[in-house]
Parts: C-alpha cells; structure tokens; sequence
C-alpha cells in the first residue's frame, strides 16, 4: 500500500524578480516500509519538496498545484490546525545540519516531550520520559541526555538525538532530509547505519533526500533523481544505477569515484543549473546536454516521464539524446 | 557555579569601595562648603556645629576625611542631614523611599511588561499593516520629549477629562485625620505586592511541571483566581479595612504617572524585542518546532520569545536601578515627593551627608542589581553557564 502519494506537485516562491518554480509537476509514490531516496545538486528542490509535504515552506513559497496524498487523505490546503495533526504524528523529518534544530535555552528532553505532550495529550510525564529512555536506546544515546542542554552535547549525539525526536511520535514517514551534512565521514556512517535499523526495526517509510548518490545507493529501494525543480529520471535504485537513462544521471554516477572496477577519469559537468523563474516545459537540462540531438537543442519535446520497464522511468528528451 | 559568584561579591565589593571614594572626592568638589551651609542654618545651636566637626572631622584635610567617612559608613552612621538638622540620612531616606519603590516598580513592571509584548507581537506580525502602524507609533512615542509629553498628559488627564488628578500622591484633605502615616500605608502596599508577586511567581513554578496542557492553563488559572480572591479577603480584614481607602486614594494617583512612563518607555523594549526576536526568528529550531505540530502561540512564546530575552532583561537590569532613585523628571513633573527630588534638593542645598547616603544606597542597590543579572544571565542562557565555571 502507498503510504505517500505526490500528483503533479507545483510550488513556487514568490519574489521580486519573478516567480520561483521550486517544484515542478513532481509525482512519485512511496509504499509503506520502504525507502525513497531523493538525488540532486544543490538548489535543485529537493529541500523544497520536502518542505512542502508537511507544508512548511516559507511565508512567500505557495503550492500551486497537485496533491500529496498522504495516508489515504489529500493534505494540500488543509487548515494550520488539521495540519497541526499530520505534523510528526504523520510524517516527521530530520532536518539538515543537526546543531541548528534544537532550541539552545531548552532541555533535550523538554524539546522532545513538548511534541510528544502536543500529540498524546493524556500522557503522564513519566510515560513520555520513559519512552523517550527507549528512543534513546534505539539510536545509541544514554539516558542522561534528556536533561542536557543542546550545547552539552557533541554534533553525531545531536543528530541521533533529532532521530529520537522524529520518532517520538510514532510517524508514519520519516523525511532525512540530509541528515548527514555537517558531520565527519566516521559518525555520518553511524548515523545512516541508525537511520537504516530505525527503519527497519520499527518498519517506517522514509524519504531520504541527499546529493551524496553513494549514499541514496547504499540507503534506498527506490530513487527520484531531481534536476532544476523536475524528477528526472525514477525507479529502483539498483535498476537506475545499472542502467541510467538520463544523461544527468550518467554524469552525476561519473563524477562519484568507484572502489570496484577499472579505474575511470572523473567527469564534471559543465555549466550552471538554469535560473528557476519563469521556466517553460520543455527539458531544463538541454543548455546542459553533453550529447544533445536536434530536438533537444531546439528543446522541442515536453518534460515527461516515460516507462523503460516497469520499475524505471526517465525524461523523454533525454532517452533520446544518450 | 558557587567560585563564579563568589568572585563576583569579591568584585562588587571593590567596586562600590570605589565608588564611595569617587562619590565622596567629588561632593566635595562642589563650589562653596559644608561649613557655610552649617554655619548658614540658624537652627543649629554653636555646641552642636562643634561638635559636629569634631565629630566627623570636618577640618581634617580631605584623603583623612575619606577613610572616615568609609569607616563611619561600614559602622552605619551616616551623620546628620545639614539641612534638616536633628534627622539623618537614614530617616529621610525611610521616609521618601517607599512612595518612590511603589511607583516606579509598578512603571517598570507595566513598562517593561507591555514592551515585550507588543515587540513580540510585532516580531510575529511582520509585515502585516498593524506592524508597520504600531512600529510607526512606537518609534514616534520613543522619540518624543518626555516632559512635554508629561504636561501634556497632565493637563489633557487632569485638567481637560478631569479624571485624573494632577500631581501629589495623595489629596492633602483626605489625610487630615487618617490615622495612619502615608508611609505606613505605602509599606502596607509594598509588602502586598511582593507578596502577591512571589506567590503569582509560585504557582506558575509548581505548576510547569504538569503534562497535559489543558490542566496546566486550568490549574494557573485556578491559582490566580485563588489569589485574587484571598488578596479581597486580606485588604477587608483587620487593620487593613482602615488603611484600604487611604490605600486606594495613593493608587488612584499613581494612575497616571504609570501611564504616562509606560506610554514612552515601552517602546524602547518594544524595538529591541522586535530586533532581536526577528533574528531568532530566522534560526533553524523555529522550523522544527513548526514541524513539531506546536501551536503558533506556543513556537512564538517558548522557542521564539525566550530566546530574545536576554537583551530586554539586560536593558530592564540598567533601568531596574530608578526603581530606588526615581527619576527626577517624573517626580518633579508629578509632585511626587520620592528618592529623585530628596537627591536634586540635597545636591543643590550640598546637603551631603544626605547626597552621600542616598547615592551609596543607589549604589548598593546597582550593584545588587547587576550581580542578579549576571546570574539570571546563566539561566537564561544555559551556554553562559559552562563558561562562568571555567
């Protein structure tokens, strides 16, 4: 069963300049106990997807159009208090750069009880205390935590300890939304080590967004490649490694050195991802295309996705490119 | 913790040493002296002018007379009032400092108070059409000359309306056969409010710690209710039902005095709530606290607010201090006979032992002050914490 469904999802910032498509025509599904993983280079709106599955985009940011389905119920438009419920009892997320998402004058603990006390308001305190002990455990933290300041504590707890809070209300979907950035490569393997038994243990579905590929191959069932605010390239990740179809997707996997196999010349793409605001429909990643055809570089096919087999879909224009 | 404070007394202590040497070499560098102002008052008898300069050493060079004073200081004897010879210091001090702590507790409180709010409130609203409106106000009413305003607020309340009335602390014919002194009601006053203060200040201690947020808000409201009641109870029993109107009649002249400070000095902590909530605002726990599901109020009071709490607390921590010595502008504008007109008379008159003891008395009182900041900084902010024990 789908636990998450995104149709066509549209949003935009608003600025002085003009209108920011952050997000265009995003659709992909995520079943339930599975995870999805989310590549793409910076700005390229994978934060912004994230964002707007439990809408909290910035005041300026507006979703435009689609629907995100979530648990069997439209989300999009619901009032601030309807969402208040979908909010960490529905999907939580951990967000990028741990040090920041904890409020410094507030005990871990406290941080972690204000949500569960907003969720289950019958609780007693020592039923959330004691929970919070068992979430702990999970991630690898000691129990003294729950009455240290966020500065007492050292960037690789902090960020098992945003895992603790994400679960503390039992979601259904968890975002990761980079959870590793900021931290050195020793704890960040830890770290996905926990996400990965969190997951499996408590069996959640999970986005995982990253522009590390190495990481959506070693995290992910299923994968979503973005560029300029549009999917891409989707399907399995074992599938879409072996055989990528999309010639940003080639290069994202060229530029990412191999422990196996021959040695390879790295590869880096030229050029700059194109401006967001006022975007037509046809392929974004043309002005880029190491290979284009004619119809690319006259950009005269539509974005659209279209099957390769039944678990790989990628851009039409650029199938036909290679 | 415990050597971080000790420090702290054993720098107050030099301090104020300091001050009390300063305070003292620069009162007697005023123009003119003590001995003309003795000889000047017609009251005092020639023994007693003897004997106050053998006394005090008055005709011993001024680095002797220094170290006197400091000692006399230390030994509570802070000599006699030039002016109003047979009373000291202390006397006129115990006098006028009540009706001065009433006032200006209450204007710092509602002051300071109602700047936090609306600067939260503006920080929240950014951006929106009430913002800009009540920033425009604020700025304008932070702006403004005070005792203009002050007159105006007299004459607009008092003469104008005619709801108010101008200046004094209490109506003179009220009192002529009240059987208390105004001070003792003003005690009465203080004493009540810091009760009801530190009891308000419990409840809410004893009841953080309850789970459900419901039964939270209930139980603070229980106790506020509990309180208001017993305090009708305490001002309507015993000696207590005499002094209430005498009581009222002082509070009815605060009235304005109060409105008036608060309308100019809120706005200051009010921008300076704005400024620095603004910038919290941008940090990156709001955004979870907003995943979290809390409620708007909630993210805006305890993630938002409390973090722009340090810089109000300081900036309330140097005004705390008018608390003891009044300001000379209100007090004067107002009539009210407080700590800031008994130290502009002494000044002028060179009444210095009077200047001398209620400057020290200011001084003690900042520096009290002070140290309660620092250590409330720590618990405002539980990083400072760490760094004072090293």
């Amino acid at each position: 069963m789908n636990i998450l469904e995104v149709k066509d999802l549209d949003m935009s910032y608003k600025t002085i300049d003009g209108d920011v498509e952050a997000v265009k025509k995003v659709s992909f599904t995520v079943k339930e106990g599975e995870s999805f993983g989310i590549v793409g280079e910076s700005g390229c709106g994978k934060t912004s997807v994230a964002m707007s599955l439990l809408q909290l985009q910035a005041d300026n940011g507006k979703i435009t159009n689609g629907e995100i389905i979530f648990d069997g119920k439209n989300i999009v438009g619901l009032s601030e208090s309807q969402l208040r419920e979908v909010r960490w009892s529905g999907i939580s997320i951990v967000f990028q750069g741990a040090m920041n998402s904890w409020n410094p004058v507030v005990k871990i603990g406290e941080q972690i009880r204000e949500a569960m006390r907003e969720h289950y308001p019958d609780k007693t305190k020592e039923e959330n205390t004691k929970k919070i002990i068992e979430l702990f455990d999970i991630v690898g933290l000691d129990s003294s935590i729950i009455d240290r300041f966020p500065h007492e504590l050292s960037g690789g707890m902090k960020q098992r300890a945003v895992i603790a809070l994400a679960l503390s209300c039992d979601p259904k979907l968890i975002i990761a939304d980079e959870p590793t950035t900021a931290l050195d490569v020793v704890i960040q393997d830890q770290i996905l080590k926990e996400i990965r038994k969190v997951q499996e243990v408590l069996g959640l579905s999970l986005i995982y967004i990253s522009h590390d590929i190495a990481v959506i191959a070693e995290m992910t069932d299923n994968m979503a490649v973005m560029y300029a605010g549009s999917i891409v390239e989707m399907g399995k990740t074992d599938k879409v490694f072996s055989n990528p179809k999309h010639a940003y997707t080639k290069m994202l996997l060229e530029s990412t050195p191999s422990i196996v196999g021959p040695k390879k010349k790295l590869r880096s793409l030229d050029g700059e991802p194109p401006s967001l605001i006022n975007t037509d429909s046809y392929c974004s990643f043309s002005y880029r295309c190491p290979s284009p055809d004619d119809n690319c570089r006259n950009r005269n096919i539509e974005m659209e996705l279209t099957k390769i087999d039944s678990e790989h879909y990628a851009d039409k224009c650029c199938i036909n490119c290679g | 913790m415990y050597k971080y404070v000790f420090k702290r007394i054993y720098q107050l202590i030099i301090v104020f040493f300091l001050f009390l040497v300063t305070s003292y070499v620069l009162f007697d560098s005023i123009p003119g002296n003590a001995f003309q102002n003795l000889l000047l008052n017609p009251e005092l008898p020639p023994e007693a002018y003897e004997q106050v300069i053998k006394l005090y050493g008055l005709d011993k060079p001024l680095t002797e007379r220094v170290f006197l004073y400091i000692g006399n200081f230390f030994q509570g004897d802070f000599g006699y009032s030039y002016k109003h010879y047979p009373r000291t210091p202390i006397d006129l001090i115990a006098e006028r400092l009540p009706r001065t702590l009433m006032l200006f507790a209450m204007v710092n409180i509602v002051a300071f108070y109602t700047g936090f709010l609306i600067g939260k409130i503006l920080a929240w609203r950014r951006g929106s059409k009430s913002e800009t409106w009540i920033t425009v106000t604020s700025v304008f009413s932070y702006t403004i000359f005070y005792p203009w305003f002050a007159l105006m607020m007299l004459w607009f309340f008092g003469y104008k309306l005619d709801w108010l009335p101008i200046g004094k602390f209490l109506y003179p014919e009220k009192w002529y056969d009240a059987p208390y002194d105004s001070d003792v009601i003003f005690v009465s006053m203080i004493k009540f409010t810091a009760v009801v203060s530190i009891l308000q200040i419990l409840v809410y201690i004893f009841t953080r710690n309850i789970e459900s947020l419901n039964l939270r808000r209930n139980a603070r409201f229980a106790g506020f209710m509990v309180l208001t009641i017993a305090s009708l109870f305490y001002w309507n029993s015993g000696d207590l039902l005499i002094q209430k109107p005498y009581a009222m009649d002082i509070a009815y002249h605060m009235i304005l005095p109060i409105f008036t400070v608060t309308v100019v000095a809120f706005a200051g902590t009010a921008l300076l709530t704005r400024t620095t909530m603004m910038e919290v605002m941008k940090d990156d726990f709001i955004l979870t606290a907003r995943a979290k599901g809390l409620s708007q109020r909630r993210i805006r009071d305890r993630h938002a607010a409390r973090n722009a709490l340090l810089p109000v607390v300081t900036s309330f921590i140097f005004t705390i201090v008018t608390i003891i010595d009044g300001s000379v502008l209100t007090e004067t504008i107002f009539s009210w006979p407080g700590m800031g007109q008994l130290i502009l008379q002494a000044v002028l008159e060179e009444d210095i032992p009077v200047a001398m003891a209620s400057f020290s008395f200011i001084g003690i009182f900042a520096l009290i002050a002070h140290f309660i900041a620092d250590i409330s900084y720590a618990y405002l902010d539980p990083r400072i914490r760490i760094q004072s024990q090293g």
